[in-house]
């Protein structure tokens, strides 16, 4: 992320309002449950009936390029930019000779995997290809960084292609994901320090993108509590009073967490940022429950009313 | 489990790379290793890309972190602080030589921007290159550049020999790899068969079928790229040659036993197989691998009382007692067969916000010390 840049006046959007969007895209820093919260948010809209896929982006852990079903209306794609740019050129050029030509020739083959920026634009453009054939789908971006140079790169690519149909391609995406008709940003964070900081400087840096299409934002694993302990806390509570950074008992770490988490949360507060909030589970025990974290998740998003 | 002490890498190693996803904590545990290879006498140098800001400010990186912060003296004052304050302080600590304790936080734009000056033959190179919209993309996006950078950075530091211990954070990414593939990304760039094809002139004898992916490429993206690429790609091929040559050092330097890599993690049931994978990684590359740093633990809390004094409690309780339940399934995982455990640290109750609160963390680095 780029160091000191002027905070911009904050304009938010609904995280309910976000997640009736055909496309929505997780944003924020690592860490912060993006994977678990999609897929949470995926899964609830195929339970509504909704033909629903949930993207990530080069996973190496996961077969490049497979769309797997999930549910009866939910599919996952582990999206490979390699994959993705022999579907578009073939899409473009066609799928006869010519195109063999093209993607077997090594310079080709050299640019697609080395030059800058085409990662990120083929692996949107399949997003947004994608788009046509689904009720909605929930996109896994990296991290902030990452994530946001995704739709940096798309925007550059639409300026330095001059003319050509990638330059108008890439023009019609920036266009689609800076609409809110279409599409929806929800900034994910933790109550924690880094993670609500970097929310705000990405939703500035998403606004100069996507001047139209203000963000959502959502804080996960709120520790239990933490709302009612919201007003009884004093000013003689400020973390940075305690003699020491570590908690002397159970008892005393469940307090001192409560009291840090609405501190940390005042940096959206104060500035009057409106934000779902998801609370702490601890993921289920696999040997006891079938459950996995996202459909913990995706009841809670449905019971509170996100979706 | 199978031990691996801090001392005992810092003793061994010159270099400790710290490598993990995000939210793990790796800053301040790159810190803190720092806090105490300097307390152990050593001059020290913590290489720290992303920061949080207070961590920033107590480490002295508020504004340009490119040049080195000494805080040393603020470590001085810091430790007799604790000490009054009553923080333990294990025997080897009581009477500190302090070494030297210096924060650097580059800027990978400007690095770059250098970099590219001590590569290339002339001046007008460097301008005719940075004018160039294609690289401008590069350094700002290409998903490796800014990890490359980092170890540029590191082997110029180290070439120095002002520090006789280097601590670099590597940046945040997805996963704990990303940065390792770093510099095969960049090395690929350079490859030089293929660069050869976009700097040839256009009259020279091509393959047909050169010929023919090219006004392809050409079609697609139109003329205005396809310049600039081959402009690009004649600076590429001008400062190739010493581009590789530096490529060569910095592996040879990530390769040689002065160097060792720790994984930090925190206790989740996905740690095992990331850390699996990770080691795997780094014994490809010929790296040398020093340990697991667990972090963010809850154990050192225990008991946690059966039911809690009071029905608002009662969740928390619940909560803290099913991650604590989690954490030790998790460790014995990351700690079976021969992977060694380099450390377990407490999840602390605040974000360190001081030099006072590495200590606490510094400490700890030592399994054995009590908290």
């Amino acid at each position: 992320m780029t160091k000191g840049r002027p905070e911009p006046a904050l304009t938010t959007a609904q995280v309910p309002e976000i997640l009736r969007r055909k496309l929505v895209f997780v944003s924020g820093k690592g860490g912060v449950g993006k994977t678990a919260v999609s897929q949470g948010i995926a899964r609830a809209l195929a339970d509504a009936g909704l033909r629903t896929l949930w993207v990530c982006f080069e996973d190496p852990l996961q077969e490049p390029g497979a769309i797997r079903q999930h549910g009866p209306k939910l599919w996952y794609l582990n999206c490979s930019a390699e994959l993705a740019f022999n579907e578009y050129a073939s899409l473009k050029i066609g799928s006869g000779p010519l195109s063999k030509i093209f993607l077997k020739n090594k310079l080709v083959q050299y640019l697609a995997k080395a030059a800058p920026g085409i990662h990120e634009l083929v692996l949107l453009g399949k997003v947004w290809y994608e788009r046509t054939h689904y009720d909605r789908i929930v996109v896994d971006l990296p991290s902030t960084g990452h994530g946001l140079a995704m739709f940096q790169s798309t925007k550059n690519f639409s300026v330095l292609f001059t003319g050509g149909p990638v330059h108008r391609d890439a023009e019609s995406m920036i266009e689609t994901f800076g609409n809110p008709a279409e599409s929806g940003h929800l900034i994910l964070a933790l109550p924690e320090e880094m993670p609500l900081q970097e929310a705000l400087e990405l939703s500035g840096f998403l606004q100069d993108l996507f001047p139209e299409n203000p963000p959502g934002f959502l804080v996960n694993r709120l520790f239990p509590g933490v709302e009612q302990t919201r007003q009884s806390q004093s000013e003689a509570d400020q973390p940075d009073s305690w003699p020491t950074p570590l908690a002397k008992s159970a008892a005393d770490y469940l307090q001192k967490r409560m009291i840090l988490e609405n501190y940390n949360l005042r940096l959206w507060r104060d500035r009057k940022i409106p934000f779902g909030a998801l609370d702490f589970v601890p993921p289920p025990d696999p040997s006891r429950s079938k459950e996995s974290v996202s459909d913990v998740l995706s009841e809670e998003l449905k019971r509170k009313g996100y979706l | 489990m199978n031990w691996r002490h801090i001392d005992e890498i810092l003793d061994e190693r010159r270099i400790i790379i710290t490598c993990g996803t995000g939210g793990v904590g790796k800053t301040t545990l790159s810190a803190a290793i720092g806090v105490r290879a300097a307390l152990q006498g050593r001059r020290t140098a913590v290489i720290t890309i992303d920061p949080a800001k207070r961590l920033a400010t107590s480490l002295g990186l508020e504004e340009l972190g490119d040049r080195p912060a000494n805080i040393t003296s603020e470590i001085v004052s810091a430790f007799r602080k604790a000490k009054a304050a009553g923080m333990t302080i294990p025997d080897q600590f009581k009477e500190p030589k302090i070494g030297r304790f210096d924060a650097i936080m580059p800027d990978a734009r400007s690095n770059f921007r250098d970099f590219l000056r001590d590569l290339a033959p002339s001046a007008e190179i460097v301008e005719r290159v940075m004018s160039n919209p294609i690289f401008q993309i590069f350094t700002k996006e290409f998903s490796g550049a800014n990890e490359y950078m980092a170890l540029e950075r590191l082997q110029a530091i180290d070439s120095m020999r002002e520090y006789d211990c280097i601590i670099l954070d590597t940046p945040p990414s997805r996963n704990a790899l990303a940065f390792l593939a770093a510099p095969k990304l960049l090395s690929q760039f350079f490859d030089e068969r293929l660069i050869r094809w976009l700097v040839l002139p256009a009259n020279s004898l091509v393959a047909s079928g050169m010929k023919k992916a090219l006004s392809i490429l050409e079609r697609l993206t139109g003329t205005g790229f396809m310049t600039n690429l081959f402009d690009f790609a004649s600076t590429v091929f001008a400062v190739r040659v010493r581009f590789l040559a530096n490529l060569e050092k910095t592996m040879d330097l990530l390769e040689s036993p002065d160097v060792g890599f720790i994984m930090v993690a925190t206790p989740t049931p996905e740690t095992a197989p990331e850390v699996r994978h990770f080691i795997d990684i780094l014994t490809k590359h010929h790296f040398n691998f020093d340990g697991v740093a667990v972090n963010r633990t809850l154990g050192y809390l225990d008991p946690v009382p059966a039911s809690a004094k009071s029905p608002k409690h009662q969740r928390p309780y619940e909560v803290l007692t099913a991650l604590i339940a989690r954490e030790k399934k998790a460790l014995s995982g990351v700690g079976s067969g021969s992977t060694p455990l380099c450390a377990k640290l407490p999840e602390l109750a605040r974000d360190v916000h001081s030099v006072e609160d590495l200590f606490y963390v510094a400490m700890a680095l030592d399994p054995d010390y009590r908290l």
